[in-house]
């Protein structure tokens, strides 16, 4: 090996195309970012250096801070949603009972889907025209209760939020459900012996045992709904009236549909900062030993 | 856990777990297992029907099955909505990413994880703390960048930018797995003479091999389904990829729900056939992807 280790030449070919890659199309667009983010456009080809005026004029606007709410609120609902889901269904696959691989498999389907295809297919479940919700409330004799959720301002997030964890709750099964796996053996063997069964076990044993899993996926989980972007562009592109618009949203329509690339990249540089200093914070918090990023 | 051990893990006992499960409390997982797995069905079986009615029949009732299959659907929405040509091109900036995160990851993980230097650790650090980004914060210089290097249209370019952020979640897997590997078996191949390249191509990268398709399947699964930033790379309407292609056909047959139907049900085809055939690598590479990064 130490005779390799000097072969300086060939080390370095092998390092360059991913360092280059990566320096040329992630670090430096994130430099990039920043530096935009000190400018205003003033035609489209013509740009002026204003210092932090851009972030004031976002730090003022009401909307920054609704979306900024929405994005928490997108955070906390996914979040109770799919871990406690993910929890409970990850167990009872862990349990192997008879045909639990056929509701393994059923359980992670809708999270090879396409994003766009289940944002429209959420969609049409609302609407009124010919979805689901609509007979089902009739069904059950709620018909006369039943309004388009995503056109209301009160309902909009809440209906998203439920299109998003049926999309990716599978993940969070599964990564519970690997956890138990991991658990050893012995010990659960042990205590089943020693007559620990239901609750005690689960408070005694399968929650302690298998915290490093859980503290990932609640990692995982609220720092990805700051990158939910594309099932909200699709079912209600932020509306209405900006009641589901969240951050990565709020950014696409300042720089793309208003044009205001400063403002927008603003709003990037926020995003990052907030999700650079979110996983540093739970990591702190929660004493994330088992992962060594 | 490294790499490793999660992709070597068990996830399949064969025999039931140790915990015994009274009959009471059998009858009530079972009975959630079943209302979860409707749940999640539920949408794509009416999806599947709505796809095969006429759309007289689908507004006299949602619930029945379609009582003639009504192929017409299918044959529109594949000829008008150019769901081939858009397949074409996903599948072109997909092999791009593939080829692109390959070459790129594993040379920089094989050093990384196989060589002693003084910017080893700082490297590698760097690498990953690109995990944390989200690629929102950097679309606008993306887009910019794209724009003046005259690659927007470009499903290469695509390509590329998609693999450039492939790169943090890749090496982090890679370099773990290729950290075990035991130190014994390049030893001897070096005294053998054998060099840098050859120590690649025949020991590390044949040992690697289920971390090189953990990290491929789960490049694949981000890059197919991406809305975002192929949305502001790409606008002509011969190189669209799936999600915007899809997009643009359901914007423009927005009340003909059945063929709308059709589109969405060809749509997800591909992922659900990926899903079908490699079901357990699916699996076992998100896990890994998500517990290890």
């Amino acid at each position: 090996m130490e005779k390799l280790q000097k072969k300086w030449g060939t080390i370095v070919l092998f390092l360059l195309p991913g360092l280059i890659l990566y320096t040329g199309w992630v670090l430096f667009p994130i430099v990039q970012g920043v530096i935009l983010s000190t400018y205003r456009w003033v035609t489209i080809s013509k740009k002026v250096f204003v210092g932090i005026e851009n972030y004031i004029d976002i730090f003022n606007d009401k909307y920054f801070w609704i979306s900024l709410k929405n994005t928490l609120w997108f955070m906390l609902g996914t979040g109770v949603f799919q871990i406690t889901f993910g929890f409970i269904l990850g167990y009872f696959l862990y349990l192997q009972l008879r045909a639990y691989r056929f509701f393994k498999t059923v359980y992670f389907m809708p999270t090879v889907l396409m994003t766009v295809a289940v944002g429209f297919i959420w969609g049409y479940i609302y609407s009124p025209a010919f979805g689901l919700l609509k007979p089902f409330m009739e069904a059950i004799g709620l018909g006369q209760y039943y309004f388009p959720p995503l056109a209301d301002k009160r309902t909009a997030l809440f209906f998203l939020i439920i299109a998003q964890a049926w999309h990716s709750c599978g993940i969070q099964i599964m990564l519970f459900h690997a956890g138990f796996m991991n658990m050893p053996e012995e010990v659960i063997e042990m205590a089943s012996i020693d007559g620990a069964s239901g609750w005690k076990m689960m408070y005694h044993m399968i929650i302690p045992l298998s915290w490093g899993v859980t503290k990932t996926v609640i990692i995982l989980q609220l720092t990805g709904a700051l990158r939910v972007f594309d099932l909200v562009f699709i079912m209600t592109g932020g509306g209405p009236n900006h009641a589901t618009e969240v951050l990565p949203m709020y950014m696409f329509a300042q720089a793309f549909q208003k044009f205001k690339i400063g403002h927008g990249s603003v709003v990037a540089v926020v995003i990052f900062v907030l999700s650079m200093g979110l996983t540093a914070f739970l990591r702190k918090v929660m004493g994330s030993d088992d992962l060594q990023y | 856990m490294d790499a490793r051990a999660i992709m070597t893990m068990e996830m399949d006992k064969g025999s039931s777990s140790q915990l015994r499960v009274s009959r009471k409390a059998r009858i009530l997982i079972y009975f959630t297992m079943i209302l979860a797995a409707v749940i999640v069905l539920l949408p794509l079986i009416w999806l599947l029907f709505s796809s095969l009615k006429t759309q007289e029949e689908l507004t006299r009732n949602v619930w029945s099955f379609p009582r003639k299959l009504y192929i017409q659907n299918y044959i529109n929405a594949w000829t008008r909505g150019r769901m081939g040509t858009y397949m074409l091109n996903s599948l072109i900036s997909t092999i791009v990413t593939i080829i692109g995160t390959i070459v790129t990851s594993v040379t920089l993980s094989f050093i990384l994880a196989r060589f002693n230097f003084k910017l080893n650790r700082l490297i590698f650090y760097i690498v990953i703390a690109g995990m944390m980004i989200p690629i929102h914060s950097a679309v606008i210089p993306l887009y910019i960048m794209h724009k003046d290097l005259n690659l927007q249209n470009n499903l290469i370019a695509l390509g590329i930018t998609y693999a450039a952020f492939r790169i943090s979640p890749s090496v982090f897997i890679l370099e773990s797995f290729m950290r075990s590997i035991p130190k014994e078996l390049e030893e001897s191949a070096i005294l053998d003479g054998c060099g840098i390249w050859r120590l690649f191509t025949t020991i590390i990268v044949p040992l690697s091999k289920d971390a090189i398709i953990s990290i491929v399947i789960l490049a694949v699964l981000a890059c197919w389904n991406e809305l975002l930033v192929s949305m502001l790379l790409i606008s002509e309407p011969f190189i669209k990829t799936l999600p915007i292609g899809l997009m643009g056909f359901i914007t423009e047959y927005n009340a003909e729900y059945t063929q709308l139907c059709a589109g969405l049900v060809v749509a997800c085809l591909p992922s659900l056939l990926f899903y079908a055939i490699l079901q357990e690598k699916i699996i076992k590479g998100m896990t890994v992807g998500a517990l290890k990064g």
